[in-house]
């Protein structure tokens, strides 16, 4: 498997804080490559130091090596245009240029030099196509690109973003502001585009990440905890964190049949009452528990666990608090 | 205080200064209306004056009408050419986050708020220096001062307005920041900048004080751009000036024509800004 982008000793800083502590890995090419991790763990960072996106964030600094194809996309002495015209965007949400639909798909080539009326049609809508689009505005292409729904506009964006012929896509949570049907839509451009591009997805979903990666990478609070096959990664992880969190993203979308909030609780009354809780539900219940006091989160688990119960996931949920999850047994 | 009263209260205040601002241009409108429809004749508008602008009581004053339009045109253009660029470049792509731009937009609000007279005066001084007489050339120039601060500073405002998000999709698209700026941020932002030349030129065309000097008066035509021209705010102020209630009244007929000048460009700026509005991402 040979690696498209190779990520060596990669730190980020926002002013003082750490965004990303020395990071190392590699990217497989023509795979779809997914970064998971709970929101504010620097994975749209690590997305945007590849196309030198973050240069336009106010205090930002990155340190260390990107190398694609052979170069330092770091190196401050490339062409930054260039660098990004090799990797299209996919943003969170949709940002359609002030324009026509065909002027959006036509913008890129544009710059680049391609003044041909024909060919830039011909490009328009190859890419169209390619997007899954072409059919829904063909007889429009010169309506406002605002004119379409949010779905299309996504769309849009991505043939707007191969239409300058990249090698790699970077997306950033491309389905967060899209409803379920124009989320598959886009999941499905992307599984057929993988032969062709390496692309890299960031997200939160971790269903997504299993329907999507072939490469997953987990990220923690900046640092890289575990990297490798999506098999390995959801079928057997090596570390307890890359677990929890696989886990604790999928109970969290389970049904709980009671919850228990022990904030402001120390041990052992959170302990008792947990126990409690669990005595009143039926076998194979779930119990959530919240928890904000650091030793419950490590004596609670392993309490409940010396019960006989099953405890399903530890996952931090805000900066005090933590949820567990614990399906009754016995 | 109940709440519903407290609700009550305040539409009821808002309601009230809406009302005073709007009666009292009305007033305006109404007074300018009532005293010089009844002096607006067709020759006011394609003849010169007859017997003098102080005096006479005949003929119309078109002199000041082109003038106007000489003025406030040629002024617009020119500053609408200094300004776009300036305004730009105090995007925080450019300059915008510097030391500089904060004291280039403290003195740009200042020159906002200085009266017109204060450009008037300045502008007669240079002109003194170099020799010059009173012209259409430094009326539009003396203009020009006016209403650069206008400009830069409410064009600035609007191109503040445009998503990051919309800059970051063309820069991700491998273009320059002037290849952004000009293909995407003006676009974006062309709105607003036709409503930032609109403002400009309204206090361009009805300025009195800035050309008293500057550009003179005169019963003739402009023949060259070095001739001094008549325009419509000093028609307005001179003919008012006058003991003769006939040729006051052609001062307020003068002000009508002001009035619907401007109402002719406030309408075409709004289609014009209509049209730019169907492509913008809101």
């Amino acid at each position: 498997m040979k690696n498209h982008i190779s990520i060596r000793n990669v730190n980020a800083f926002y002013g003082e804080h750490q965004a990303l502590k020395d990071i190392t890995v590699g990217i497989p090419e023509k795979q779809i490559t997914a970064i998971i991790g709970p929101s504010g763990c620097g994975k749209s960072t690590l997305l945007k130091c590849f196309n030198r996106l973050i240069d336009l964030t106010d205090g930002a600094r990155v340190s260390g090596k990107i190398i694609v194809d052979g170069m330092d996309v770091l190196d401050g002495s490339i062409d930054v245009t260039e660098v990004r015209r090799r990797m299209g965007l996919l943003p969170q949400k949709p940002n359609p240029l002030p324009m026509s639909i065909y002027d959006n798909v036509a913008y890129g080539p544009r710059l680049h030099g391609t003044a041909d009326k024909k060919k830039l049609d011909q490009t328009v809508e190859k890419y169209l196509k390619i997007a899954g689009l072409w059919e829904e505005v063909k007889d429009r292409l010169k309506s406002p690109a605002n004119k379409l729904s949010i779905g299309q506009q996504q769309r849009l964006c991505l043939a707007r973003g191969l239409a300058v012929e990249p090698e790699i896509i970077l997306c950033d949570e491309p389905t967060s502001a899209l409803d379920p049907v124009s989320s598959q839509h886009i999941e499905q451009q992307l599984l057929k585009l993988k032969n062709d591009y390496t692309i890299v997805i960031v997200t939160h979903n971790i269903h997504q990440a299993i329907r999507l990666a072939d490469y997953v990478i987990h990220l923690y609070l900046g640092e890289l905890v575990e990297h490798g096959t999506a098999n390995e990664v959801f079928e057997n992880p090596k570390e307890e964190r890359t677990r929890a969190y696989i886990n604790g993203t999928l109970v969290t979308d389970m049904k709980t049949d009671s919850e228990v909030n022990l904030k402001g609780n120390v041990c052992p009354f959170n302990f008792v009452y947990a126990k409690q809780a669990l005595h009143t539900l039926e076998k194979g219940k779930i119990l959530k528990l919240i928890v904000d006091d650091p030793t419950a989160v490590i004596e609670v688990p392993r309490g409940m666990e010396a019960d006989g119960h099953e405890v399903l996931s530890v996952k931090q949920v805000n900066k005090t608090d933590w949820e567990i999850m614990i399906r009754k047994n016995e | 205080m109940d709440k519903r009263f407290e609700e009550k209260l305040f539409k009821v205040l808002m309601l009230a200064s809406l009302a005073a601002v709007l009666g009292s241009l009305f007033m305006v409108i109404a007074v300018i209306i009532w005293n010089g429809a009844p002096a607006l004749t067709f020759s006011m508008i394609t003849q010169t004056p007859k017997g003098g602008y102080y005096m006479g009581k005949e003929g119309g004053i078109l002199n000041a009408i082109v003038g106007s339009l000489y003025l406030a045109f040629g002024s617009m253009i020119l500053a609408l050419i200094i300004s776009l660029p300036a305004a730009l470049s105090l995007q925080k792509d450019y300059i915008g986050k510097t030391k500089a731009a904060y004291y280039i937009r403290l003195s740009l609000d200042v020159l906002w708020g200085t009266p017109s007279i204060v450009y008037g005066a300045f502008g007669f001084i240079v002109m003194l220096y170099l020799g010059m007489r009173a012209s259409l050339l430094g009326g539009i120039i003396v203009l020009t001062f006016l209403q650069l601060p206008i400009m830069i500073r409410s064009m600035e405002e609007v191109i503040k307005m445009v998503p990051s998000e919309l800059k970051e999709a063309s820069y991700t698209l491998g273009a320059t920041r002037f290849e952004t700026t000009t293909g995407v941020v003006v676009r974006q932002a062309l709105p607003g900048i036709v409503t930032a030349v609109l403002l400009a030129f309204g206090r361009g065309i009805g300025d009195a004080a800035s050309i008293l000097f500057t550009a003179g008066y005169t019963d003739s035509l402009p023949h060259s751009i070095l001739d001094p021209v008549a325009s419509l705010p000093l028609a307005v102020f001179f003919q008012l000036g006058t003991p003769f209630p006939e040729v006051q009244a052609r001062a307020y007929a003068s002000a009508l024509i002001l009035l619907l000048i401007v109402l002719a460009l406030s309408i075409t700026s709004r289609a014009l800004s209509k049209r730019f509005m169907k492509n913008i991402i809101r």
